[in-house]
């Protein structure tokens, strides 16, 4: 290559990685709100499935879907895991339903026959009346949690869930967790969530595992296509 | 071998696909000096494919519903289906990464003049390709039914709407304005039915036209021979020595980079997803709460941006259609038979000015609204406004310097 060639091809080349750097890794021009676990408690929200009790194979998640019930489900469903508001999940009538239009709980090859999804419209025509008393109470139906950690995030839902008012000021949600142990149990709760959204660790080590293998595969398929190339054209007699 | 050859020669015999091969693989010469950049037209190929595999898969666990679609898309085919997070992943990647090449692609095509005679057709084409393009991605979008999806389909349909700002005639504009807007939109609100069309567009009705308007393309390219780096149109019979066979010499060649490519967008596929399917694509869309910031994906960033920098709506529109409408007829604005920016040192300065007016009007797009922002967005659209409108002018002095230099006709 000529040096005006070497030139150009940084001009051009360059400038392309870098505004693609820009829009699909990082946007320094673009402001993005940041907010903080607790450092006490992060470790809780870090790996989910970690064992609290060794005998009955009990993990945080399964302690964070405990409190979840106990102090969220008053108010909010989480329907990819099978937790309806507490007025419907009390109605007898509704474990018809979930046998009829529901299908059991499946997620990152794992079963769960206790748990039922129930599409959206059969779950919102049988609560009808409990999710409108929730609208003239709070001024909206309080939102399904299915995947509000992967729209949020685990900083944002840990803060907005220790002190809604701090984040969203006026919101008709209330702080759910107060004393000593506030932090532990929030902590918690988001950790249930993200185990909701996340594949387990095995599972994501197997994603890894197939996508570094199928990105060196075509490394090192492409290195020997060159290579083949070079060996035909040779005996094709180009340069 | 017996068996296998004799089942190929049987075959041949009746199919003739040896001849064939041999007329568009070997026989089809191309220059050898093309550059890299040549290659993606193929890498939008494998895009192309890609995409249409991937979306089948989808297809299957999709359901055009209202009350079904978020959960289809992020409940069954993220958690229940093996696999399915993989398709959806391949299918998000491959949309923005379609996108990229084709504009990479288009940019090539406008360095190398390659929209010229004879190829002018080839581009035309080209430009058709990237209309439906566009249409294909917005309406794949919406899909998903998350937050991002539903607002920015809603802003998008209201884009044409902004033809009711008309100064002048303003009834007439009006009713053409309300009509695009519900013919866009399929009813006053949005409804299944708004959805199921947009699902029957994206799934079947545009890619269908593109794969029409892909063959066409490609044939077109073959036709008119693909062009010269140096801008010069050399004779296969005069010059045999500046081509080489498309198979073995191209074919290997674009099959190295392709695999490379492929690495590269395997790499978003399993590591690097979360701006292809964004967070806040994650919350079923709700008609009832307007996000703070709605702006389009960034492929439409720039034109976004030069939209929302003039202050009126009418005008802002005008501006956005006569961008669109400059691409098209590139040939005709850049008159002159000279080709190739290596040859022509003001369209080189010129090209140069028009990809980072465009890079910053794409970057300017993504960001908050201030008055600056709208500053910046005017100068920068004037930028780009300036090379399409200077270009019967550089095509004009480039050409009588050519002529003063004893050049001959092309
Ligand atoms: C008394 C009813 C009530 C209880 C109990 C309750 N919430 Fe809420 N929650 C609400 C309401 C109402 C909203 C809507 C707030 C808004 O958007 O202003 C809300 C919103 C949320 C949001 C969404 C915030 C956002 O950014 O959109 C999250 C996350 C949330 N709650 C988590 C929880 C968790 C976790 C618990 C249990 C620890 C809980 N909530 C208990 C009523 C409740
Ligand atoms: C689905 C999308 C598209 C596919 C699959 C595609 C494919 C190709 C291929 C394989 C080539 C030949 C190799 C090359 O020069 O890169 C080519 C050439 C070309 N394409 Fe496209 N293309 C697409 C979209 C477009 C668009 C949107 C434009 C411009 C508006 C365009 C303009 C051109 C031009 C001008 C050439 C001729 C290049 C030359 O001769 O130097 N193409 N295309």
């Amino acid at each position: 290559m000529t040096p005006w060639g070497v030139i150009k091809t940084i001009i051009f080349g360059g400038s392309t990685l870098v505004f693609f750097f820009i829009l699909w890794f990082y946007n320094p021009f673009k402001h993005v709100e940041h907010y903080e676990v607790d450092e006490e408690v992060k470790e809780i929200i870090e790996n989910p499935w970690k064992k609290v009790d060794e005998k009955s194979g009990k993990t945080i998640a399964d302690e964070g879907r405990e409190l979840f019930i106990q102090r969220c489900a008053g108010c909010h469903s989480l329907r990819y895991d099978g937790i309806y508001v507490a007025p419907v999940q009390a109605d007898p009538r509704w474990k018809k339903v979930e046998q009829a239009a529901g299908r059991p709980v499946y997620r990152f090859g794992v079963l769960y026959k206790d748990r039922f999804f129930v599409p959206r419209d059969v779950y919102e025509a049988f609560a009808h009346e409990v999710l409108e008393s929730f609208k003239s109470s709070f001024g909206q139906v309080p939102p399904d949690l299915s995947t509000i950690y992967l729209a949020r995030g685990e900083g944002y839902l840990y803060r907005f869930i220790l002190n809604p008012n701090e984040i969203l000021p006026g919101t008709s949600m209330p702080p759910v967790f107060a004393g000593p142990s506030a932090k532990e149990e929030t902590a918690k709760v988001v950790a249930y969530l993200k185990s909701v959204n996340t594949p387990p660790p095995q599972e994501q080590t197997k994603r890894a595992i197939m996508g570094v293998a199928v990105i060196l595969y075509f490394v090192i398929f492409g290195a020997l296509f060159w290579r083949y190339r070079e060996v035909v054209l040779r005996r094709l007699g180009y340069h | 071998m017996g068996l296998i050859q004799r089942i190929i020669d049987w075959i041949d015999e009746r199919a003739h696909v040896r001849e064939l091969y041999k007329s568009l693989m070997i026989d089809y010469k191309v220059p050898k000096n093309l550059t890299f950049p040549y290659v993606f037209g193929v890498f939008a190929l494998v895009t192309f494919v890609i995409q249409i595999v991937s979306g089948m898969v989808l297809l299957l666990y999709y359901k055009p519903s209202i009350a079904d679609a978020f959960d289809s898309a992020t409940y069954t085919i993220m958690g229940e289906i093996p696999f399915g997070w993989l398709f959806r992943h391949i299918h998000a990647t491959g949309a923005n990464f379609f996108m990229a090449i084709i504009y990479l692609h288009m940019f090539t095509g406008i360095y190398y003049n390659a929209y010229k005679k004879p190829r002018e057709l080839v581009w035309i084409v080209g430009w058709l390709i990237y209309l439906v393009l566009i249409l294909t991605a917005l309406s794949g979008y919406l899909l998903p039914w998350g937050q991002l999806s539903y607002w920015g389909f809603i802003v998008t349909t209201e884009i044409p709407g902004s033809l009711a700002d008309a100064p002048i005639f303003k009834d007439f504009f009006k009713a053409i304005a309300e009509t695009i807007v519900l013919w866009m939109k399929g009813g006053y609100v949005v409804t299944d039915i708004t959805l199921g069309r947009v699902f029957g567009s994206h799934v079947l009705i545009y890619p269908l036209l593109l794969l029409a308007l892909v063959g066409v393309h490609l044939y077109l390219v073959r036709a008119a021979g693909i062009s010269n780096p140096d801008g010069i149109e050399y004779d296969k019979k005069k010059h045999p020595d500046k081509f080489v066979p498309f198979h073995p010499y191209m074919t290997l060649k674009e099959g190295a980079y392709t695999m490379w490519y492929l690495a590269i967008f395997f790499f978003f596929v399993f590591f690097h997803i979360s701006h292809f399917l964004p967070p806040d694509n994650f919350e079923p869309a709700n008609p009832l709460k307007t996000p703070a910031h709605i702006a389009p994906e960034w492929y439409l960033l720039a034109f976004y941006e030069v939209f929302r920098s003039i202050p009126s709506k009418f005008w802002g529109f005008v501006a956005f259609s006569a961008l669109l409408l400059f691409l098209l007829i590139l040939p005709v604005l850049d008159w002159s038979p000279l080709k190739s920016a290596r040859r022509r040192p003001l369209f080189f300065v010129a090209f140069l000015a028009f990809m980072y007016g465009s890079m910053a009007l794409t970057i300017l797009g993504s960001m908050e609204p201030t008055p600056l922002n709208a500053k910046l967005g005017m100068i920068f659209g004037a930028v780009v406004f300036g090379f399409f409108l200077s270009l019967p002018i550089i095509s004009f002095i480039e050409y009588g310097w050519y002529k003063a230099k004893g050049g001959k006709e092309q």
